[in-house]
C-alpha cells in the first residue's frame, strides 16, 4: 500500500496527502449477566486531501485500487477548486516540518489480536458478575469492553511516508444502586494504548468494580452539596479533564484563530507560576496513556508541547496550516478519526507537570472545602474558558480531614481564573486512562492527567431558597 | 458509483450466513453519498465528498447472537463467519429474535431527485451564503463553525424470515455555531440548525438569523441573581435538560434492565398537559423513514398521554421479552446491532404565547441552552444556563452569564406550569417553550 500511495502522490500535480486507514474494532457489552452486544466492525478506506490555491478539498473512497484512489484525488482537487473560489482568506502556506518516514509499530509483546474473543468475553462476563455480587444494594450492572486496532499508511507529496500500527483497549464498569426508590450510579473506566498484558496490568478489573460499587452505594446516603465558592483539592483525573476541556480546547490554534480567549496572549501570565501544562504524543511520567501517538495524520512527529510554562502561555497546538499562519513549527496535533475524516487539530495526552507538595500536605491546607475526584457523568467548556463539569466523587474536607460524600456536585468557573487560584501542586502523577472519546465533529482517543492540585472554584448544588 | 443492488447483497449475505451454519440471519446494508462544505473561523474551511457502502450481519445460532460489519463488500463472507463466531462465543438469550415480515407502506417525499445532481460546488455556494448573511446582520458575530451537508442514503434490510425492504432518502442539513466579540467582551456560543429533504426548500437564512440574534443578545451579560423558582426553557434547553432523561426512561431495554424509575404503562409521570408522541412517518421529519433498523414499519406511537405513561419504545428484542407489541423503534446503522431510539418526537404545544408566559413571571430566568449534567437515572440535573436572560416583572431585563441551574427532571415534569403555543424543530424534536417551577438558580 505504501508503494502504491507513494506512486500516486509523486504523480500528483499539486500537494496531496493520502492516508490508508484500516480499523478493526470489537465491542462486547454485558448487562446484568446478559450479553447485549458482541460485535466486530471493519472500516477500511483511503482519505485524500488536496491543497489547491490555498484551499483544502477532501474525498474518501473504499475502492483501494490505483484507479479508485486516483479518482478520489481528482474529486478532492475539484472540491478544493470549488471551495477556493468562495474562500475569503486563503491559506498562505503549509508550514515546513520534519516529515516522518519509516515504520512505527506499536510496542507490545502481547498484542490484543493474540487473545481470543472467548477470553475477552469471559473477562466482561466475570467482571459484570462481580459488580452484582459485591453488594445487595446493586440492582443493575453493565460492563463493556471495546478495542480499536489501527493500521495506517500516510504519504504526502512533499515527503512524509510512514506506516503505523496502534491498539487501544478499554473497559467500562457501571454499577447502579437502589434504595427506597432512589437510584445512584458508580462508573469506573480504564483505557490504554498497548497490548493485553499492559491493559490488565495498568488497573485490575477488581479495582474498577470495587470503586464503582462503593461509589454507587455511598451516594445513596449522601446529601446534596450547597452551592458557592470553595477551596478544593482536585484529583489527577479532574486536573486532566480541566486541562483538556477548559484549557486545551482554547489553545487549539484553529479555535484561537476563531477568536478563543487565548488569542494574542502568548507570553502572558495566564495561570499561577506553579502551573506547567503540556500536550504530548508520548506517555510522559507513566506508560500507556490512551492518547499515545508517534506520528500525526499529516506525517508530523507528535512531540511534547509546553502550553503553559510556570504560568506563562507559551504555545498553541498546531497543524501545518496554523503553524504556517503563526510562523512556528507544527506540533503534531493533526488527527483524523477514520479514513473518511480530514485531519483536525486535536489533543493527544494533555497534563499538568507534577510540583513539589506531598498530597497529604496539600489536603491538610484546606480548612473548609472539598476533595473532588473524577469527572462525570458529563460537562462542557466554552471558548471563553468557562466550564462546568460533573464530579464523580465529592467529599467534604474540614480542617484537613476528608469526610463525608456529597451528591450531584458540579464545579464551574473560568478555567484561567481557576489556574490563577492554584496555591499548591502535588508531586504525584496519574493519567486518567480514559475510556471515552473527545468530540470535535470527529471523535478522538485522548488522555489527560497530572498531579493533585489545590485551587478555588464554584461548587454547584441545590440552592437553599 | 453508488450501490444500486443493496437489497440483493442483503439477500445474498443471509443465504451465505445460513450456508455457514447460522440458524437465522439479518443483513442491513447502507450506502451513503455525501457532499459537504464547512465553515471554521468565519471562513469557508473545506469541501468534502464521500461514497461508502457497508453491510452489517446479525447471525443467530440457536438464541445466541453475534454481529459483524464491514465496508469492504468483497469481505461479506468473512463478516458472516465473524458474526457466527461471535454468536457461538455468547450465551443463549431466548429473546434474541428477528421480526416477522410486515407490509411496509412507503413514505412520500423522502427523496428529491434533484439531490442526485447536487455537487460539492453547490454545497460551497450555500455555505458562502451563510457567511455573507451573518456579516450583513452584524460584523461582531463570528461563525466559529458551520456546515452544509447534502446526502443520499440508501438502506436495505433482509432477514431469514422473508423480510426484504429498501428505501432511499435525501437530506440536507445545515447549521452554525456562533459567538459575538466586541473588544474584550465574548458572548456564549449559540447553535442553530435547519434541515429539509428537498433542494427547493433549503433555507439557510433562518438558522443564521437566529444564531446571530442569540449571540449578540448574550454579549455584555452580567451577573445574575440567586433564587429558587421559575425557569422558562427555550426548545433547545428543553432538549438539553428534559429529553435525554425522558428517552432513557421510555426505552424498553432500560426498563427490562431494571434501570428506569418508570415501570408501568398507566402510571402518572407528569402534569396532565403533557403529551409526547413519536412518529416515524412525520412529514418532513429528519428521522422520517418507512421502516426501522430491523425492517419493521414505522407508525405513530403516543409515549405520554395527559401526563400518563402510554408506551415504552420497543424493538424486536424487548417486544419479545415483555410480550408487548413492537413499536418499530429499532435504531442504528450497518455498523452496530439494533438499539432502541426515537424517530421524530413531538411535545404537544400549549395555548399561550411565549410573550404571555413571560408576562406572567414575576421573577424568573429564561434559558436558551444548557450545558451540564442531566442524570437520566436519578433525574438530577445541574449546569450552566447559557444565553440566559433574567425575567423581572414580566419582562426580559438583562442577559446573565455564569448562572447555574439545578433541579430534578421527575419533579420538574410534575411541576410544569406552562407550555408555549410556539414550537421549534431541534433536529428530530418538535418542542415548545416549557415553564418550570422550583428550580434552583445560583449566580456565580
Amino acid at each position: 500500500m505504501r508503494t502504491l500511495l507513494e506512486g500516486i502522490a509523486s504523480a500528483a500535480s499539486s500537494w496531496v496527502e493520502l492516508r490508508y486507514h484500516a480499523r478493526r474494532s470489537k465491542r462486547l457489552v454485558v448487562r446484568n449477566g446478559q450479553v447485549e452486544e458482541s460485535s466486530s466492525v471493519e472500516l477500511i478506506g483511503v482519505g485524500v486531501r488536496a491543497f489547491v490555491d490555498g484551499t483544502f478539498g477532501f474525498a474518501s473512497t473504499t475502492d483501494l485500487s490505483q484507479a479508485g484512489i486516483e479518482k478520489a484525488v481528482q474529486v478532492a482537487r475539484t472540491s478544493a477548486e470549488a471551495a477556493s473560489a468562495a474562500k475569503k482568506k486563503r491559506i498562505e502556506r503549509l508550514a515546513d516540518a520534519r516529515l516522518a518516514t519509516g515504520s512505527y509499530p506499536l510496542q507490545t509483546a502481547d498484542p490484543l489480536e493474540g487473545h481470543s474473543l472467548e477470553e475477552k468475553l469471559a473477562l466482561v462476563i466475570d467482571t459484570d458478575a462481580m459488580v452484582r455480587a459485591r453488594s445487595d444494594l446493586i440492582v443493575s450492572s453493565e460492563v463493556s469492553y471495546a478495542e480499536m486496532v489501527d493500521e495506517k499508511v500516510i504519504v504526502t507529496s512533499d515527503g512524509a511516508s510512514v506506516e503505523t500500527t496502534d491498539a487501544k483497549p478499554a473497559l467500562r464498569v457501571l454499577a447502579i444502586a437502589e434504595q427506597s426508590g432512589d437510584q445512584t450510579r458508580g462508573l469506573e473506566t480504564l483505557g490504554i494504548t498497548g497490548g493485553w498484558t499492559e491493559f490488565l496490568g495498568t488497573r485490575s478489573p477488581e479495582d474498577l468494580v470495587e470503586r464503582a460499587v462503593q461509589l454507587a452505594v455511598d451516594q445513596l446516603r449522601a446529601p446534596h452539596a450547597t452551592g458557592g465558592a470553595a477551596h478544593v483539592a482536585l484529583d489527577p483525573q479532574l486536573v486532566g479533564v480541566l486541562s483538556h476541556e477548559a484549557i486545551g480546547h482554547t489553545v487549539e490554534a484553529d479555535f484561537v484563530m476563531g477568536g478563543a480567549i487565548t488569542a494574542d496572549k502568548i507570553g502572558e501570565r495566564i495561570a499561577s507560576e506553579l502551573v506547567t501544562m503540556c500536550d504530548s504524543g508520548a506517555s510522559e511520567h507513566l506508560p500507556h496513556a490512551v492518547g499515545e501517538l508517534p506520528i500525526d495524520d499529516e506525517g508530523v512527529p507528535c512531540e511534547r508541547t509546553v502550553i503553559i510554562d510556570r504560568g506563562v502561555l507559551r504555545s498553541y497546538l498546531h497543524n501545518r496550516e496554523t503553524a504556517g499562519h503563526y510562523g512556528v513549527a507544527p506540533t503534531g496535533n493533526a488527527r483524523a478519526y477514520t479514513y473518511a475524516d480530514e485531519p483536525l487539530i486535536r489533543m493527544t495526552n494533555t497534563y499538568v507537570e507534577p510540583g513539589e507538595t506531598e498530597v497529604g500536605e496539600l489536603i491538610d491546607g484546606i480548612q473548609d472545602g472539598y476533595y473532588l475526584r473524577g469527572f462525570g457523568p458529563s460537562g462542557q467548556a466554552d471558548s471563553n474558558a468557562e466550564f462546568m463539569f460533573g464530579v464523580r466523587e465529592a467529599r467534604r474536607v474540614r480542617n484537613g480531614k476528608v469526610g463525608e460524600l456529597m451528591r450531584g456536585v458540579t464545579i464551574s468557573g473560568n478555567a484561567f481564573e481557576v489556574l490563577h487560584s492554584v496555591d499548591a501542586v502535588a508531586n504525584d502523577f496519574r493519567w486518567e486512562y480514559a475510556a471515552g472519546y473527545c468530540g470535535k465533529g470527529q471523535a478522538a482517543k485522548v488522555d489527560d492527567g497530572g498531579p493533585h492540585i489545590r485551587c478555588r472554584l464554584t461548587i454547584g448544588g441545590e440552592q437553599n431558597a | 458509483m453508488p450501490e444500486t443492488d443493496l437489497l440483493e447483497r442483503c439477500r445474498n449475505a443471509v443465504e451465505l450466513a445460513r450456508a455457514h451454519g447460522a440458524d437465522r440471519v439479518e443483513a442491513f446494508a447502507q450506502s451513503l453519498e455525501t457532499v459537504n462544505s464547512t465553515i471554521e473561523k468565519h471562513d469557508l474551511q473545506i469541501s468534502k465528498s464521500q461514497l461508502e457502502a457497508s453491510i452489517g450481519i446479525r447471525a443467530f445460532v440457536g438464541h445466541r447472537v453475534g454481529f459483524a460489519s464491514t465496508n469492504d463488500l468483497t469481505q461479506v463472507d468473512a463478516a458472516c463467519r465473524d458474526a457466527i463466531g461471535l454468536a457461538k462465543a455468547s450465551p443463549e438469550d431466548p429473546h434474541n429474535v428477528l421480526p416477522d415480515q410486515e407490509a411496509v407502506a412507503p413514505v412520500d417525499g423522502l427523496f428529491d431527485p434533484a439531490a442526485e445532481t447536487f455537487e460539492a460546488a453547490d454545497a460551497v455556494r450555500r455555505t458562502a451564503k451563510m457567511l455573507a448573511l451573518a456579516e450583513d446582520i452584524d460584523r461582531r458575530v463570528i461563525v466559529n463553525d458551520g456546515w452544509f451537508d447534502a446526502g443520499i442514503r440508501h438502506v436495505a434490510v433482509a432477514n431469514s424470515h422473508g423480510l426484504a425492504v429498501e428505501e432511499r432518502g435525501s437530506l440536507f442539513t445545515y447549521g452554525a455555531l456562533a459567538t459575538a466579540r466586541d473588544g474584550d467582551l465574548v458572548s456564549n456560543f449559540d447553535f442553530q440548525f435547519g434541515a429539509t429533504r428537498c433542494v427547493a426548500e433549503i433555507d439557510v437564512e433562518r438558522p443564521i438569523r437566529r444564531v446571530c440574534e442569540s449571540a449578540l443578545a448574550s454579549l455584555g451579560a452580567s451577573r445574575g441573581k440567586s433564587f429558587k423558582g421559575t425557569v422558562l426553557l427555550a426548545p433547545t434547553a428543553v432538549s438539553d435538560i428534559l429529553i435525554g432523561t425522558l428517552l432513557f426512561q421510555l426505552n424498553a431495554r432500560n426498563e427490562l434492565r431494571g434501570r428506569t424509575r418508570w415501570k408501568d404503562v398507566g402510571q402518572s409521570i407528569a402534569v396532565p398537559s403533557i403529551d409526547l408522541v413519536d412518529d416515524g412517518r412525520l412529514p418532513g421529519g429528519v428521522a422520517t423513514a418507512s421502516f426501522d433498523r430491523e425492517g419493521v414499519p414505522h407508525r405513530e406511537t403516543p409515549l405520554i398521554e395527559n401526563g400518563v405513561l402510554a408506551s415504552f419504545m420497543h424493538n424486536a428484542y424487548t417486544a419479545h421479552a415483555t410480550g408487548i407489541g413492537n413499536t418499530a423503534h429499532a435504531a442504528g446503522t450497518s455498523r452496530s446491532i439494533p438499539a432502541i431510539g426515537p424517530t421524530n418526537l413531538t411535545l404537544r404545544p400549549g395555548e399561550t404565547t411565549v410573550e404571555e408566559i413571560t408576562a406572567d413571571i414575576h421573577e424568573g430566568l429564561l434559558v436558551r441552552r444548557f450545558s451540564g449534567n442531566a442524570d437520566p437515572i436519578s433525574g438530577d440535573f445541574s449546569g450552566s444556563a447559557k444565553a440566559a436572560h433574567l425575567i423581572e416583572g414580566g419582562k426580559l431585563t438583562h442577559a446573565v452569564s455564569g448562572t447555574l441551574i439545578a433541579g430534578n427532571v421527575f419533579d420538574a415534569l410534575k411541576g410544569i406550569s406552562g407550555l408555549s403555543r410556539e414550537v421549534e424543530r431541534v433536529f428530530n424534536l418538535t418542542l415548545p417553550y416549557v415553564r418550570l417551577e422550583g428550580i434552583s438558580v445560583t449566580a456565580n
